[in-house]
């Protein structure tokens, strides 16, 4: 069996590689190489993270310490160095060996480390040579510690294989804790050397069985086995016990000599390796081949295990691979609160969210493909609760098991469907997708695995994934086909490379589409909406309830936001594969399958998903409750273009300035330019609050920066006349003769103006503005001041003087209509003035185009809210609406043979002896026949709607073709049948909600309403007398409850006619005698009839009262000794006992009854009479109550439908 | 290019149509559809409208058509009011039943509710590829008793029409009379029909009903028949069959409500005649017996 797929997960280029090992924390390997060269590659990322080079020549040997961070290599210059890679650096060398170094080993535990080498001999070193085992006589290839006693392997050219016993050498270099005399002499005689002078290691075991060198062997982790692998192209296993050591087997297979080999550190696994270029992989336990893997042109010369992780190593001629054995991703599916997947021991469980716990194993799939092969994916059915599972197992197969409804265990699963498949998925709950890559084609299979439709997919389709209501989606390595399954049409393709995972989104809205180093999140109808890259591979991904998508990578729990942003949630220490998200927890499947809670902080992501969904409360809440700051949520605020938000986190003012500016917030940007008063920020704060037109604020930062003629110019457009008169001042008292003349001038003071100009010698300006204004005298003084006259000036004629307009409005009094600031709703929310969450901005925010999600938000908040109550019902819509081409050679129908055929009505007549039955089939007259053959049945019309009862009850109406009357369908009590001969109609009223009513009576009674109780227990009769029951049990039952009717019936029926008597009285010593007499003998006679349980201290308890008063102490004492016998209640014993008491004075009767308490009798159900023994008789065939003969013929009081006494065959109610 | 296959534009009028979803029909928009196409979405809307008990109001926009499709939508509609009709259907059905669809499933119809079961299956047989010939082909074999014919005859459609919907709903109703695991086969068609939008009407939730209470889920049947109700508290059969449901239930006073409620909204339906046939039955049959209540004196 080969398996071209090797899961390859790293590869390095290099020069032939001798030597590997795995850090057993870290995921790093080192390779030692034929060039000399060590490399230290970080397998996960793909990179070279050091080199270290300092052997001469090939270095073979190679090893991880366990915990420090060193490492120890041998080369063929004969040393065995020890690094540090933290410091990079060789700490010692080890010299000592005389020819090349084969392996190093770490011992794991004790600082020794054990070398084999070519010069025949094995060492063990702490810091020197401190022990060496001599016996191979050739080359040393190898030598290993055993993982935990203090044994040794090596194997050698010479062809053997060794095990040595080291437990000398641990004692001789552990800690004396005691030096006793007899400690020392024990250590002495123990020394007593061997023949070379050695001591502290001896040969255990010679293990011969190979015909040439032995190049590998290596112990089993936990077992007593030894694995070797020679230049006889064998690998050989070895057992060996406290005393001996045997072969076992050989595994053939390579053709070449076997360079390597090892057991799997968890699985009943060998792998080894060879130069015929090829990784074997063999069972254990049958030693066979399982899996083999070929490369094209490198030898391979070492493997090596990761200690605890599914990661082989194998060294070739050009370079290192780094694989897995199997695909670790179980297999699961998610269904509401319910995880299903399959665990390593290829076991079904089930997972519950909710109460956290896991299921017993459901199914075993041991059966399914290949032994050493895990199921790949698993689709799950709920409505037939059935699952789909995928082998990777001969080319892909495909299996339909339904789960067992309640976990009992391990079971094999029965009935199963099968075919070949390489994906298989429920496209609807009864129909389910299976593509097979071979012959790129997919079938759309019904449940009993019939194909009912074929896809031809587009070229190069890899896999397929359920694509939401009755669509796939079809992967290829280049894009995504959302393919409509009903139409045989693509709907829709997206160009993404190499998408391997689909996940949809718990509302079915949004898919993510999974590669090695991308998520791509697409609308259901396969619109791109973002996509994001990562370094490290990415692994699994599920849906937040509110549509944020967290996906893990190797290393890290990962969110993105519909828009693309996307952040870490959590670092991971193992690759898990996530499943759902609920809250803060994380549940995911780890490598070994078992579920796993994760918890997170989903503060950053929700309040980023708040904020793009606008929805301000959370994001209040979020503010009030969490401790969400710090510059990261600030920045990202301020970058997505929410400064205003970014503002409620600040407390820096500089930031709080610059981002009120950013939002236009101007108080808030007043109020931190105050605090900070720097020129600056003032001048910025005037432009900004200019361009809002704000100018009051425009005003004030005029005023700090002391910017006069911007002031003077404000004032002036503002119309502020005061101010500018103000201005002025100002301007003269500093002097400022340009701003006094503008503010003259804005203020169109003439005067002013010639004053000044007067003030600074501008006599010829002076004169010419009094000129111009008209102001003659003025000018004259001023021409006279300066000593000319009127001729010698030659002033140009420039028209009238202007002056300034007047302000019509005074728009200084209040600012301006300014821009809007963008913070209005989220502030007003901040303020609680807002009720309302998701408020739709008005248009003048400034954020209304800027993000894609705006439309998508609302939905998709609706369906979070609508969420997990409603199942994914919608997504198994299969959309059978539509009807395919009509072929050509469409066949034309036949008339029909012969015309009608007969109802199921009449089937049920046929099939059944039962009257039910009969009435449901509407065929009343048999009915009645045969209830008057069972029971002598007779009058029928209390039964009348019992019948209309049962024949309502069996006929449906099932609306078909529009325009036709409904169909009628008939209604059946054998639901799974199908053989027309057993199928049997559904009777309303089953005896257990009969027995339900029989109770209501029983209650009836206690509670003394007898009339009604009588009317219960007949409609029971009525109910019983047309009826079916399952099982024999059953009819015993319904026949116990049918006695129990009638004897209930008939006490009531003789107390009701007592009461009738007597008129309700209690006291009856004014009646007649022959009146008083019936009705004592009525009291007694209720106690007849056969009550349950307590029931019959009820009657006994009445005839002893009744008794009592009317002074028939005699009766009484009777009754009262009875109810002694019979009741377990304290207060009727109580009076029992008292009546006894009395009744003993002096028991007598008043009257003489007809009432022997001795006798067996019963009472007549029509004279309430006793019917003694002997006398004749007759009884209901029906509910078995006696009448005295001479009502032989006449219909049952009880029952009311059966004549007394008629012949009867008894009644039928079990099919 | 067949209209109803589901490239073809009348797909979803006619899916809801199937489903019984008139209001639907008759607010779809079909101002986009070819001028091809406007006869059958006409006749579509049309039967709809009389599904909905707008009869007289269809039967006289039609007083003057000559078109036989539309000629035969009135008679329908007469039909619906009560005339009889037989004779002026018997003649179109000779006349123009030998290439018109409509006339043929129309004419099959009134045939088939004259009683004329012969006649209505020889001029649906006549059909040339069409679906809703073969659903109420199926129909009329299992009104007839003959599930087997009607099995055989959505087989048939299978073959060529695959997995469209009046193929399955016409297999889940020969399933409705079958049983065993067809229930729950029926049981998804239907409940697809009935919980999707646009094919959800008191029609499509009463077949699911039906479906669940055959399977003898009652809680779940008493679900869809109150959907039924809330979409439409007047439906002859969502009613008939409720009283079924509380039949089986136990529930007498609630039987004897929807009774006379249902006597309101269609007096001349079947189960009441059927009903007052088994109740003089009964009475037939009682009479044969003669019970004494008393001793003879």
């Amino acid at each position: 069996m080969s398996s071209p797929n090797m899961l390859t997960k790293f590869e390095s280029k290099s020069s032939r590689a001798k030597g590997i090992a795995f850090h057993p924390k870290r995921p790093w390997i080192l390779v030692s190489l034929h060039s000399s060269t060590i490399q230290l590659w970080d397998y996960r990322m793909g990179t070279l993270i050091d080199r270290f080079e300092e052997h001469d020549g090939p270095v073979r040997g190679i090893d991880f310490h366990k915990t420090q961070p060193l490492f120890v290599s041998g080369g063929d210059d004969y040393k065995i160095k020890v690094w540090s890679y933290q410091t990079r650096r060789c700490l010692f060398t080890l010299n000592g060996h005389l020819d090349y170094v084969r392996t190093v080993f770490f011992h794991h535990e004790l600082p020794w480390i054990l070398s084999s080498s070519d010069d025949q001999t094995i060492r063990i070193w702490n810091w020197q040579n401190l022990c060496t085992m001599t016996g191979h006589n050739h080359y040393t290839m190898c030598a290993q510690f055993h993982p935990k006693d203090d044994l040794i392997v090596s194997a050698s050219l010479d062809q053997s294989v060794r095990v040595w016993d080291i437990s000398g050498l641990r004692k001789k270099h552990s800690a004396p804790t005691s030096t006793s005399f007899e400690d020392q002499m024990a250590r002495s005689n123990q020394n007593q050397a061997d023949m070379f002078g050695n001591t502290d290691a001896v040969v255990k075991f010679v293990l011969e069985g190979h015909d040439r060198g032995v190049n590998w062997v290596a112990f089993h982790p936990t077992l007593p086995l030894i694995v070797s692998a020679g230049d006889d192209r064998l690998v050989k296993l070895w057992r060996m016990s406290e005393t001996k050591a045997w072969e076992v087997d050989t595994c053939r297979g390579h053709f070449q000599n076997a360079s390597a080999c090892l057991f799997h550190p968890h699985q009943d696994l060998i792998l080894s390796v060879g130069e015929d270029k090829t990784i074997r992989v063999w069972d254990l336990n049958r030693r066979t081949s399982v899996q083999s893997f070929k490369r094209e042109n490198d030898r391979f010369w070492v493997i090596a295990a990761h200690p605890e992780i599914n990661l082989f190593a194998a060294g070739h001629d050009n370079g290192v691979m780094v694989f897995k054995l199997e695909r670790e991703r179980p297999a699961s599916a998610v269904y509401q609160n319910n995880l299903f997947h399959i665990t390593k021991e290829k076991h079904v469980r089930s997972y519950d969210f909710q109460k956290n716990i896991e299921s017993p194993s459901m199914l075993s799939l041991k059966k399914l493909g290949s032994a050493w092969m895990p199921p790949r994916t698993l689709s799950y059915n709920p409505a037939e609760r059935s699952i789909l599972v995928i082998s990777p197992a001969d080319g892909g197969t495909y299996e339909l098991i339904s789960l067992p409804r309640d976990a009992s265990g391990a079971v094999e699963p029965t009935d199963t469907k099968r075919g070949s498949g390489n994906s298989a998925v429920f496209v609807a709950r009864n129909r389910f997708a299976v593509f097979s890559q071979s012959n790129q084609q997919i079938d759309i299979k019904d449940l009993s695995n019939a194909t009912t439709k074929t896809i031809k997919p587009p070229h190069g389709t890899t896999d397929i994934y359920f694509g939401g209501t009755g669509n796939l989606l079809i992967i290829t390595p280049t894009s995504v086909v959302l393919y409509d399954i009903q139409a045989k049409k693509n709907i829709s393709e997206l160009a993404v490379n190499g998408v391997k995972y689909v996940v949809w989104s718990s509302d079915g809205l949004h898919v993510a589409l999974l590669s090695k180093h991308n998520v791509t999140i697409a609308t259901k109808n396969l619109e791109q909406v973002s996509t994001l890259h990562e370094t490290i591979r990415i692994k699994s991904a599920t849906w937040d309830d509110a549509g944020v998508l967290l996906y893990s990578t190797l290393n890290h729990i990962k969110y993105s936001l519909m828009n693309g942003d996307n952040g870490i949630v959590r670092t991971l220490e193992h690759t898990v594969y996530l499943v759902k998200v609920k809250g803060r927890n994380v549940y995911c499947l780890d490598r070994a399958a078992k579920p796993k809670v994760l918890q997170i902080d989903p503060t950053e992501y929700r309040f980023k998903l708040a904020l793009v969904k606008r929805n301000y409360d959370e994001m209040l809440n979020i503010i009030k409750t969490s401790s969400l700051v710090g510059q990261s949520i600030i920045s990202y605020l301020q970058k997505k273009g929410y400064p205003e938000i970014a503002l409620q986190f600040v407390q820096d003012p500089q930031t709080r300035f610059e981002l009120a500016i950013e939002c236009g917030n101007l108080d808030v940007a007043v109020e931190m330019a105050k605090q900070l008063d720097r020129p600056k920020l003032w001048q910025r704060l005037s432009s900004e609050a200019l361009a809002h037109g704000n100018h009051q604020v425009v005003e004030m930062t005029y005023q700090k920066l002391r910017n006069f003629d911007k002031l003077s110019f404000l004032y002036l457009s503002t119309g502020d006349q005061e101010k500018l008169k103000r201005m002025a001042k100002i301007a003269e008292h500093r002097g400022d003769m340009t701003a006094r003349f503008q503010n003259a001038l804005y203020l169109g003071d003439v005067q002013n103006r010639i004053e000044m100009f007067q003030e600074i010698d501008l006599y010829p300006l002076a004169y010419a503005t009094a000129k111009a204004h008209g102001l003659e005298e003025q000018a004259q003084s001023i021409l006279e001041a300066s000593g000319f006259t009127e001729d010698q000036i030659n002033i140009p004629s420039a028209g009238a003087a202007v002056t300034p307009p007047r302000p019509i409005v005074p728009t200084h009094k209040a600012n301006w209509p300014t821009r809007a600031a963008s913070s209005t709703v989220f502030e007003k929310a901040l303020l609680g003035e807002v009720e309302g969450t998701s408020i739709e901005e008005p248009a003048a925010n400034g954020y209304d185009d800027e993000d894609l999600l705006g439309d998508e938000a609302p939905a998709a908040a609706a369906s979070g809210l609508g969420g997990d109550e409603e199942d994914d019902v919608g997504g198994w819509d299969m959309g059978d609406e539509g009807e395919a081409d009509a072929e050509d050679d469409f066949v034309e129908v036949e008339g029909d043979e012969a015309g009608a055929g007969s109802s199921e009505a009449d089937l049920w007549a046929r099939n059944s002896p039962l009257a039910a039955d009969h009435v449901a089939a509407g065929s009343f007259e048999t009915a009645m026949q045969l209830l008057n053959r069972q029971i002598g049945a007779v009058n029928f019309a209390p039964l009348e709607g019992r019948f209309e009862e049962i024949y309502q009850a069996s006929r449906t109406f099932l609306p078909a073709t529009p325009n036709m009357p409904a169909l009628v369908n008939y209604v059946r009590r054998t639901v799974n049948e199908t053989d027309s001969r057993k199928i049997l109609p559904i009777i309303p009223q089953d005896l257990e909600s009969i027995l339900a009513v029989l109770q209501t009576g029983k209650s009836a009674m206690v509670k003394n309403q007898l009339q009604d109780g009588v009317n219960v227990f007949k409609k029971v009769l009525h109910l019983l007398i047309i009826n079916v029951v399952a099982s024999q049990a059953e009819l015993s039952e319904a026949k116990k409850a049918i006695t129990t009717a009638a004897q209930y019936t008939l006490a009531m029926s003789i107390e009701l006619s007592r009461r009738a008597l007597v008129q309700g009285a209690t006291d009856i010593s004014g009646l007649p005698e022959d009146t008083r007499k019936r009705a004592l003998e009525l009291s007694a006679y209720f106690t007849v009839p056969e009550l349950e349980g307590t029931h019959r201290s009820l009657p006994l308890s009445a005839a002893m009262n009744f008794a009592n008063k009317n002074r028939q102490l005699n009766t009484a004492l009777n009754f009262a000794n009875a109810l002694l016998d019979r009741t377990g209640n304290a207060k009727l014993k109580e009076t029992a006992r008292k009546i006894k008491t009395i009744a003993e004075r002096n028991p007598a009767d008043a009257i003489e009854i007809d009432f022997d308490q001795f006798a067996d009798f019963e009472i007549c159900a029509a004279s309430y009479t006793p019917i003694y023994q002997g006398s004749a008789s007759a009884a209901c065939p029906y509910d078995g109550t006696k009448y005295h003969g001479k009502y032989k013929g006449t219909i049952c009081k009880i029952c009311e439908v059966c004549q007394i006494g008629a012949p009867a065959s008894g009644l039928r109610l079990v099919g | 290019m067949d209209p109803y296959s589901p490239e073809g534009e009348l797909i979803n009028i006619h899916t809801a149509f199937h489903a019984g979803a008139y209001q639907q029909v008759l607010d779809f928009d079909t101002s986009s559809f070819s001028a091809t196409n406007a006869l059958p979405t006409q006749v579509l809307k049309l039967r709809s409208q009389i599904a909905l008990g707008q009869a007289s109001e269809v039967a006289s926009s039609l007083a003057k058509e000559s078109t036989p499709d539309l000629v035969a939508v009135r008679l329908l509609a007469e039909n619906a009011l009560g005339k009889d009709v037989l004779e002026e259907v018997k003649k179109l059905v000779e006349k123009e039943g030998q290439e018109n669809l409509t006339v043929q499933i129309i004419g099959g119809i009134l045939l088939e509710k004259a009683g004329e079961t012969e006649s209505a299956l020889a001029v649906l047989s006549k059909h040339e590829g069409s679906l809703d010939a073969v659903a109420l082909i199926v129909q009329i074999h299992l009104r007839q008793n003959r599930a087997d014919l009607a099995a055989k005859e959505a087989q048939r459609a299978r073959k060529w029409a695959q997995d469209s919907l009046l193929v399955n709903l016409a297999e889940s109703w020969v399933g409705m009379r079958e049983g065993g695991e067809k229930y729950q086969s029926a049981f998804y068609v239907f409940e697809e029909l009935a919980q999707t939008a646009q094919s959800q009407s008191s029609h499509s939730l009463v077949a699911q009903a039906v479906s669940e209470l055959h399977l003898g889920r009652l809680p779940e049947a008493e679900a869809a028949l109150q959907q039924a109700i809330a979409l439409n508290d007047n439906n002859a059969d969502t009613i008939a069959n409720s009283i079924v449901l509380n039949t089986l239930l136990g529930k007498k006073d609630e039987v004897q409500k929807l009774k006379a409620q249902l006597e309101g909204v269609d007096k001349e339906h079947r189960v009441l005649a059927d009903w007052q046939e088994k109740k003089e039955e009964f009475n037939k049959a009682a009479q044969k017996y003669t019970p004494k209540f008393e001793v003879a004196a």
